[in-house]
């Protein structure tokens, strides 16, 4: 049987626990709804640059284009994006466990890394996969600059032939309490880049005029498509990251409410027990009082 | 006879309906679109883009970017925009003063080009301010 100041103390804890992970859920839950908002404003573009690269990716003189043009395939690039902080539930554990069967279905290929966020970085460090470039701490602000960097890196390492695919793994916002891992090819740009064949896309696929000229055209548009998309995820990332936070926060709380509520309960018997026995104790003193 | 508008920028979307005429500036010059125009890409250069819906006139201020039209579409996807009523008139006038005064000075070939620039633009929000001002509704401009 514990003591009833160790049940005490005990009960102490737990309450200090639920007090943070009800503050985390409050801070999660503010974060999210601004976090939402972005996703659904951010949308937009990355549809529609992404419809307008396969639609320029099925026109025959782009062809040679090398972000168009698929090679065979000896080195795979992958932006992880995955979050800075724990405690968001499952969701990079997911995205990892996707990382892992993405490379287990594909032997004799070499994958290489761009992560972006801690945990992403963590993974790769555990696991000696090879990062060719990483950043950590981007804010949620909604502000593109932040993840240049990475997919610079990522644009020159295509570019230059040492990848010859370009995907990105995410975790999409789905629902405050849905999100799932996600999976897509950004480059070479091609009809398969769009989930599905490409939802709403009108298939154009007629030749277009072209001002200034078409080089010039697409040397503007591929890297603002890559960054756009790349982008885009990190935001549903956020989002996904924020909405995980406050359930998996929101379910700890309910769970400390529970934990202290047994605990209690367990600890007012000890106290009745405890005043019982003391009761008794004294009655039979004054029992054995009087007889004698 | 409309077509669909969309103006977005990687941070929001702007419009997404339909309308009867676009005026865009493209890099060789401005561009009017009805609908049925021939498919065709253009880069944007900084300036305005007019937008008409039925009798009233929308004005906004694009950074740039690129426009792709289509006989049923326009699409254009923007580096930044504002909408008419939320160019701020004094900071535009200072930074037009700056460049102003900037140019007089002897600067560097590429200084001025940029200066050059600056100044485009800032002249570019200014007028689209001052023909809102004639019109009580916001980001609407009186018929030209």
């Amino acid at each position: 049987m514990p003591s009833l100041r160790s049940i005490r103390g005990r009960i102490k804890s737990v309450k200090n626990t639920r007090q943070i992970t009800k503050a985390m859920e409050m801070v999660a839950s503010a974060k999210m709804r601004k976090a939402q908002m972005r996703v659904r404003d951010t949308r937009p573009y990355a549809e529609k640059i992404l419809e307008l690269m396969v639609r320029l990716s099925a026109i025959e003189s782009h062809r040679p284009n090398i972000f168009f043009k698929t090679r065979p395939v000896t080195t795979i690039g992958i932006i992880l994006v995955t979050t800075d902080r724990g405690l968001c539930g499952p969701i990079n554990a997911n995205v990892i466990r996707q990382v892992n069967k993405f490379m287990a279905d594909r032997p004799g290929v070499r994958f290489e890394f761009v992560a972006i966020g801690k945990k992403g970085q963590d993974f790769l460090r555990r696991t000696g996969l090879k990062a060719v470039g990483s950043i950590s701490g981007v804010k949620d602000r909604g502000k593109i600059e932040e993840i240049l960097p990475a997919t610079q890196v990522a644009i020159e390492e295509f570019q230059e032939g040492r990848w010859d695919e370009v995907w990105v793994f995410f975790t999409e916002f789905v629902s405050t309490l849905s999100q799932k891992p996600r999976v897509e090819k950004l480059l070479p740009i091609g009809p398969d880049v769009v989930e599905g064949g490409g939802k709403g896309a009108s298939p154009f696929l007629g030749e277009y005029l072209y001002e200034p000229d078409t080089t010039e055209i697409l040397d503007v548009l591929i890297p603002r498509y890559f960054e756009s998309i790349v982008f885009q995820r990190v935001m549903e990332n956020f989002a996904s990251e924020y909405s995980a936070r406050m359930m998996a926060m929101r379910n700890a709380t309910s769970n400390a409410k529970e934990v202290i509520y047994q605990m209690t309960l367990i600890y007012n018997k000890l106290r009745q027990a405890a005043i019982t026995r003391e009761i008794s104790e004294i009655a039979s003193g004054a029992d054995a009082v009087q007889q004698g | 006879m409309s077509f669909m508008l969309t103006l977005v920028t990687q941070e929001r979307e702007l419009i997404s309906e339909e309308v009867d005429f676009v005026k865009a500036n493209g890099v060789d010059g401005e561009f009017g679109v009805l609908t049925g125009h021939s498919p065709f890409i253009s880069l944007l250069d900084p300036g305005e883009l007019v937008v008409r819906k039925g009798e009233a006139l929308y004005s906004y201020y694009v950074s740039g970017g690129v426009a792709e039209v289509l006989p049923k579409s326009v699409i254009i996807l923007a580096n930044t925009v504002e909408r008419a009523d939320e160019i701020d008139e004094q900071m535009a006038k200072r930074a037009r003063q700056n460049a102003e005064e900037a140019l007089k000075q002897p600067i560097s070939e590429i200084e001025r080009r940029t200066y050059l620039l600056e100044l485009k633009r800032e002249s570019v929000r200014l007028s689209i301010v001052a023909r809102r001002r004639s019109t009580r509704h916001p980001g609407q401009i009186s018929e030209e």
